[in-house]
């Protein structure tokens, strides 16, 4: 298939397996949803084609390949014989089922009390490339999302575990978003606003991973014209880095089966190196492949950041907070987007804090923050020095729902713009 | 064996292990995709076949769903939660399929000159422009749905989207976005695309906004399809009695006469046309608001079950995966034949003609208020008098479904969460602003 020179030809293999406790009072109890199948690709220059089936079996194997060969059906391409194992068998799911009288529990236990439908959901994905270079070892995901149907709104979280921290965690969220309906509305203003780790992390997904994805990057024009451009202050240093994601969703090879390395986006505020697949690296020698990702195997894959870092520096939560009297201090975001062309970006805050004399003060109801990407890079003038593992949720990019995972300190914006 | 007698199967072995409601959902199609954009072009093929499962007892229940087809065996979880009631078989009218089923998916070719026809098209106009992103994608598929409680149906459906994604030629333009669905990517007309991007295009780059102005109003199909989505609420599900009683005037109307709302399952050529929902019930017309007075919401039959509603026959699933859930498959503004959209925009004596939207809104039914960033022309005696963009219509949601004055010919659908249709209305009783 692959018979020019330059061709490039994969063959993706996927597992995918999602069990699903529903909230207490929806019919039917346990869902559960297993799928399996493969796509064909080849790369010709500027053009992909791509043929997947619903089944992993030689038949269909076959057909695929004559497909993407575009060739007759005569043609004489051979079935493969493929060694497929069967599907894992459905493990032990009593600890998701009872998740959520943990989480009604801990809430209780904060003295709250509210109506809400809680799903939990178990994610797996098994996956293999097949290249006409290299066939990387098997990958394999695990994790768990949640959501919360709340009266004013909708909540969720991902997680690699369901442990003792993550029932409390997901509890403490969903009570101080009970609250703060209560709260008064942040008027509109520009003013100092310390973000804490989760909403730090995200930000820094819609408008450093986003913005650096090659995909991006293309549509401004040549994407070589971003290296070295100086997006931040010095104390940005941000990376990409799938081999540090937590455990059970670290990857060694990325969706196209390149070898995922850590890669500096941001080293000192200036851009490094953008997140690229194959298909843009070819067009690029300054490029690295490795961080293609897919959202199924209907889909060709295409650049996105997996587990996001920002490397932390001096500043206590203190310090933070003692240079922002006056100013807002916002621990989560429930949603964000920015326009790829314009630079301009909006993220959704469910709540937040005002901070007064160097402490938090009285709760705030949910505003938004906007601004440019590099308005907003730009204005950071302090890093907090506190790693945590934070700001994991699902990106919708150009329709693909993929889970995104992240490690970051809080941060101090100086001048940011805030509406209610 | 085929589909059915596998289904038939699978319903017997599980009704054998003590569950006595058992239904089998099966698909199977194929689709083609085609793609312009940074990731150069892209043509993409597949084949799907996928399957699920509902069943239960008067203690439990599980959902099982998996790609290929359902193996008699399972594995099938042990059933947990609530108990689980299926619908029974209703007697479902004929129905003719659409005479394309048998038409060919189209080719790459076909699909990529019809991208270039349309960037074409708009930068001939408005030179520099840019497809940001072409997405076409066209499929067909074949549905069975079986049941213990004797439902047996079988449907072919097709369909085909595109959404295209350009930027004007000016330093700092944001991208204008055009989705679309049709049952035949043949269906898509590239100069028409291609003239709305124009206007959309240049009204953003010459257009402005009033500080504050009132008038008359003909709302473009895209913006009346904007509304009726955010009055989803209140059209669908059976949880929508407080929001009617609040938005009922002393006559009982909620809406001006010329309102009528009504989802249809079988609208002839509509993309989501077929004999049964997805729990294979069968579709048919349900009137929501009929001349301004509420009917009922568009409710499942367990909800119709339940209280004095009359089931829709409106329960959708989104794909194999997904559960059946109640929703619009065509939900539509009444258009009149009679009323040509010239007629209604010679009659504007000074107002403002909207033709799109430039964002989602805001829409609060509580407080009964709205904003959505619009874009369009002021007019004056009929004609267009200057560019308008960055504009915010706001009012009550009560005032514009109380205002509307007129209602022409041209229904147009768009692809929301099922296909929402409407056509240009005149209204009155709604604000212009710069800000929201």
């Amino acid at each position: 298939m692959a018979d020019h020179e330059d061709d490039l030809a994969d063959a993706y293999f996927e597992r995918l397996e999602e069990v699903e406790y529903p909230a207490a009072d929806e019919e039917p109890g346990i869902r559960v949803r297993r799928e399996e199948g493969f796509a064909i690709r080849l790369v010709r220059g500027g053009r992909t084609w791509l043929a997947a089936r619903d089944q992993i079996a030689a038949t269909e194997f076959g057909e695929a390949l004559r497909q993407v060969a575009r060739a007759q059906p005569s043609a004489p391409y051979p079935e493969p014989t493929l060694d497929r194992a069967p599907f894992p068998l459905l493990e032990d799911t009593s600890r998701l089922a009872r998740f959520p009288t943990l989480v009604t529990r801990a809430i209780r236990r904060q003295l709250a009390a509210f109506p809400m439908r809680l799903r939990v959901r178990r994610h797996r994905r098994w996956i293999r490339v097949i290249g006409t270079q290299l066939a990387p070892e098997p990958q394999s995901e695990s994790f768990y999302s949640c959501d919360a149907d709340l009266p004013w709104g909708r909540f969720g979280v991902l997680t690699p575990d369901l442990s003792a921290a993550t029932v409390e965690g997901l509890a403490t969220s969903l009570t101080t978003l009970f609250r703060a309906q209560e709260a008064p509305r942040v008027e509109p203003t520009t003013c100092r606003v310390v973000l804490g780790p989760h909403a730090a992390a995200v930000l820094l997904h819609e408008v450093v991973a986003h913005a650096l994805e090659t995909d991006t990057l293309m549509l401004g024009g040549r994407v070589e014209s971003a290296l070295g451009l100086q997006l931040g202050g010095p104390l940005l240093n941000v990376l990409d880095d799938p081999t540090n994601a937590p455990e059970s969703v670290r990857r060694s090879s990325d969706d196209e089966g390149m070898i995922a390395a850590r890669r500096w986006l941001l080293r000192e505020g200036v851009v490094e190196q953008p997140l690229a697949d194959l298909f843009s690296a070819r067009h690029s020698k300054a490029l690295t492949p490795g961080a293609a990702r897919r959202g199924n195997r209907h889909r060709s894959p295409a650049p996105r950041s997996t587990h996001l870092e920002l490397l932390p520096d001096e500043s206590s939560m203190d310090d933070l907070f003692a240079e922002a009297d006056g100013g807002l201090y916002f621990p989560e975001v429930s949603s964000g987007r920015l326009d790829p062309l314009s630079g301009r970006f909006t993220i959704s805050l469910p709540y937040g804090k005002r901070i007064k004399a160097g402490s938090l003060g009285e709760l705030l109801g949910p505003c938004r923050l906007r601004g440019t990407v590099s308005g907003l890079l730009s204005g950071i003038d302090a890093v907090g020095r506190d790693l945590e593992s934070a700001g994991a949720g699902w990106c919708a990019k150009n329709g693909l729902k993929l889970p995104v995972w992240a490690s970051s300190p809080a941060i101090r914006i100086g001048a940011a713009e805030v509406e209610s | 064996m085929t589909s059915e007698s596998l289904a038939r199967s699978v319903v017997d072995s599980l009704v054998g292990r003590g569950l006595n409601d058992v239904e089998v959902f099966l698909k199977s199609g194929r689709s083609r995709r085609f793609e312009i954009g940074p990731q150069g072009r892209v043509a993409s093929s597949s084949q799907e076949e996928g399957w699920a499962v509902r069943a239960g007892s008067d203690r439990a229940s599980l959902f099982v769903a998996g790609t290929g087809r359902p193996a008699l065996d399972g594995p099938w979880p042990d059933p947990d939660g609530l108990p689980l009631r299926l619908p029974p078989a209703a007697r479902v009218p004929p129905w003719r399929p659409p005479a394309d089923l048998e038409a060919p998916l189209s080719g790459e070719t076909e699909a990529i000159r019809l991208l270039e026809a349309i960037e074409k098209g708009v930068s001939s106009e408005l030179a520099g422009t840019r497809l940001l992103r072409g997405l076409l994608d066209e499929g067909s598929s074949q549905t069975s749905i079986l049941s213990s409680r004797g439902i047996e149906e079988t449907y072919r459906s097709r369909a085909a989207s595109l959404f295209v994604e350009m930027a004007g030629p000016w330093p700092g333009a944001q991208t204008v976005g055009i989705a679309m669905a049709r049952r035949e990517l043949r269906s898509f007309h590239a100069p028409t695309i291609a003239r709305r991007f124009v206007d959309r295009l240049l009204l953003q780059g010459e257009g402005e906004s009033p500080e504050r102005d009132r008038g008359e109003f003909l709302l473009g199909p895209a913006l009346g399809v904007r509304l009726l989505v955010a009055l989803l609420p209140l059209t669908v599900g059976g949880g929508s009695g407080a929001m009617v009683r609040a938005l009922r005037d002393r006559q009982g109307r909620i809406g001006s006469e010329l309102l009528t709302v009504a989802d249809d399952g079988r609208y002839r050529g509509g993309v989501l046309e077929a004999p049964v929902d997805g729990e294979g019930r069968p579709t048919g017309e349900s009137v929501v608001i009929g001349s301004g007075r509420f009917h009922q919401s568009l409710v499942g039959w367990k909800e119709a079950t339940r209280s004095d509603l009359v089931a829709s026959g409106c329960v959708r699933r989104a794909s194999w995966r997904d559960l059946p859930k109640v929703g619009p498959s065509h939900l539509f503004l009444a258009p009149n034949p009679e009323v040509k959209v010239a007629t209604l925009l010679t009659a504007v004596a000074r107002g403002y003609y909207l033709i799109d939207t430039q964002g989602n809104g805001h829409f609060d039914l509580e407080q009964d208020r709205f904003q959505l960033p619009v874009c369009g022309f002021a007019l004056r005696q009929g004609r267009a008098a200057a560019p308008l963009a960055g504009a915010w219509l706001t009012g009550s949601i009560s005032s514009w479904l109380r205002g509307i004055q007129g209602v022409a010919r041209d229904l147009e659908f768009e692809p929301w969460s099922g296909m929402i249709g409407s056509p240009t209305t005149l209204v009155t009783g709604l604000e212009l602003r710069r800000s929201p």
